[in-house]
């Protein structure tokens, strides 16, 4: 699989969190250039009024000044370690409190302050980038970990139709994954729902107690 | 700076493997410190000229040097990649570079100001018109460096999403003149057009062996197999010589064959003041406009601080042989006037297509080109033994 690299920024809102410090200007006519608009929130006792709820990744972008403590309350997703949009570093002081407060805030990308115009383009893209691949690597780690969990329910329904139709363990495998391609159903999902379906309370002529022993192992 | 003296760098490899294409950029560029001259202005300017002899470290070096001596505003600079190598020495001195030629955009300096053609002003257009007269499948050729890998990227894209497909991408040294496996790779996958990215003595080679392996083949290469460029221009034509000259596209945003009286004007003092040649070309008159709008920017700013000088050059407009110019004053490119050309065998371009007026440079392709990047295809494998 090869991800889809953002390479035109055009209709995107840059949110910059950062005190006036005069290099701002430099930052706002090449993001203008780039085809992004720049909104500075109002920080009020040290925090910067941001609407989180309103924030769309595939729009907005944070800028955040390391040098401001505490200036940003988002939640990052415990699980993927992800901003609700991407977030960009801009760095001052080159410590490492200030750098790891733009990693927890899930920073992918940095800019140095004062911030040079020909460094923007390269941090944007990094930065969005990143956003996006991280985002669609946990997806897919998501997916795998779900089918992961699904592999009890895959060893459960081979077993059962194992006992139950007197088929060996290859040809039940090869009954499921067929089946669940024709119902186009990952074969982990099929089993599972399989299995509910058996589980079912014993209507149909011909249920034996056999049957319902293996299917609560 | 009523009655003051500004002295100008002006840097291009005037020897060297593009030296064609320099020496006709800095015939534009001395044409118009020339014309200021004996318009008896408020500014005098004098040109100090450097060669860096396509030698990157040279472009550094010299640059420092120019800017170390307190000039402030260099004309300069054909390819890219000496563009790239001199801006960090204009970004420390505070220096202006007028960089007088088209390039492949995704750029824009504080510390240069672009009259050359950005890539929605020569590339685009260029596949516009391919895609649409003569054909979808493109080989791709080029020098290996900055210019023709992002052209080629450029187009690519472009090219995909007229319905076309790049079947095959060849880079070459600059300076490499051997086309044999490249020529018979183009002839055994008869792709609808070549795009070129070639520069210098590689590009005239190139088209002389083209066209003669496809004589041989007993094809009519301008017809079978046409060449398209964004770079070749008259001088070059007159490089590659007459066996090969006609039937090439180019897209550009000027031609020596333009009819307007300020076109003429402008070939009729090139060729008087440079009998020797090289003929003039797009890029020798977007050295011509550089000079042209330095002189004017200094003139209003009255100091050749960097700063001021932009600004004062910001929206300022010029009637250039290629029709009207003005400085974009957010990104310091320069809106032009794309055109498409055929080479014809006196060695000019017959102009096919040209559109209505100037239009907008977009270094960053942010108006014309789609949000994501075309994704980066596998490689297709074919069993080759069983």
């Amino acid at each position: 699989m090869t991800a889809r690299l953002l390479q035109n920024f055009k209709g995107g809102r840059a949110l910059l969190v950062t005190g006036c410090c005069g290099w701002e200007g430099t930052l706002e006519t090449t993001l203008a250039k780039l085809g992004v608009s720049s909104e500075y929130p109002e920080i009020v006792n040290g925090r910067a009024q941001i609407d989180v709820d309103g924030l769309r990744p595939e729009r907005d972008i944070l800028l955040v000044d390391g040098d401001l403590e505490d200036a940003v309350a988002i939640e990052v997703d415990p699980a993927s370690r992800l901003p609700p949009v991407p977030v960009i570093g801009l760095v001052g002081v080159e410590a490492p409190s200030r750098l790891k407060a733009l990693v927890n805030l899930g920073a992918t990308s940095f800019l140095r302050k004062p911030v040079h115009g020909g460094a923007v383009y390269t941090s944007l893209f990094m930065g969005i980038n990143q956003f996006l691949l991280r985002s669609d690597m946990y997806a897919r780690l998501q997916d795998l970990e779900m089918r992961r969990r699904g592999r009890r329910a895959v060893i459960r329904a081979v077993i059962l139709l194992m006992q139950r139709n007197g088929l060996d363990e290859e040809s039940a495998y090869s009954q499921l994954r067929r089946e669940s391609m024709r119902v186009r159903q990952n074969l982990e999902l099929y089993c599972e729902e399989f299995l509910s379906r058996w589980a079912k309370p014993p209507d149909i002529p011909g249920h034996t107690n056999q049957h319902h022993a293996a299917r609560r192992p | 700076m009523a009655g003051t003296h500004c002295r100008v760098g002006v840097m291009f490899s005037a020897t060297g493997s593009y030296s064609v294409v320099a020496r006709s950029m800095l015939n534009g560029a001395l044409l118009a410190f020339r014309e200021i001259a004996e318009s008896g202005g408020a500014v005098t300017l004098e040109p100090v000229v450097v060669n860096p002899s396509g030698d990157l470290a040279r472009y550094r070096a010299l640059s420092l040097e120019l800017l170390g001596a307190g000039i402030r505003h260099v004309v300069g600079c054909y390819t890219s990649s000496s563009r790239k190598e001199v801006i960090p020495c204009f970004e420390k001195f505070d220096g202006l570079l007028w960089y007088p030629s088209h390039y492949e955009g995704f750029e824009s300096s504080d510390n240069v100001i672009y009259t050359g053609a950005a890539p929605n002003q020569h590339v685009l257009p260029l596949v516009e018109y391919l895609a649409s007269r003569v054909g979808t499948r493109a080989f791709c050729v080029g020098s290996n460096y900055i210019w023709a890998w992002e052209n080629n990227r450029i187009f690519r894209e472009a090219l995909s999403a007229h319905g076309g497909n790049v079947i095959a991408e060849r880079y070459l040294s600059i300076g490499d003149t051997e086309f044999d496996q490249v020529i018979s790779a183009i002839l055994d996958q008869r792709p609808d057009f070549v795009f070129n990215n070639l520069i210098g003595t590689s590009t005239y080679a190139f088209f002389r062996a083209f066209r003669a392996a496809c004589r041989a083949r007993g094809l009519d290469q301008a017809n079978d197999i046409p060449v398209a460029s964004c770079t070749l221009s008259e001088p070059e034509l007159a490089e590659i010589g007459a066996d090969a000259v006609d039937g090439h596209l180019t897209s550009s945003v000027y031609f020596s064959s333009l009819g307007s009286p300020a076109n003429a004007a402008f070939i009729a003092a090139y060729a008087k003041a440079f009998p020797d040649g090289p003929v003039s070309s797009a890029d020798a008159e977007a050295s011509y406009i550089a000079v042209k709008l330095l002189a004017a920017a200094l003139e209003q700013a009255g100091t050749d601080d960097a700063r001021t000088v932009r600004s004062a050059v910001a929206n300022r407009r010029l009637l250039a042989p290629q029709g009207e110019v003005r400085i974009d004053p957010q990104t310091y490119h320069a809106w032009l006037t794309p055109r498409i050309g055929r080479s014809a065998a006196n060695g000019q371009f017959d102009v096919l297509l040209e559109a209505p007026g100037p239009i907008a440079p977009d270094p960053y392709l942010v108006q014309s080109s789609p949000r994501f990047a075309s994704a980066m295809r596998s490689p297709v494998l074919r069993v080759v033994q069983s």
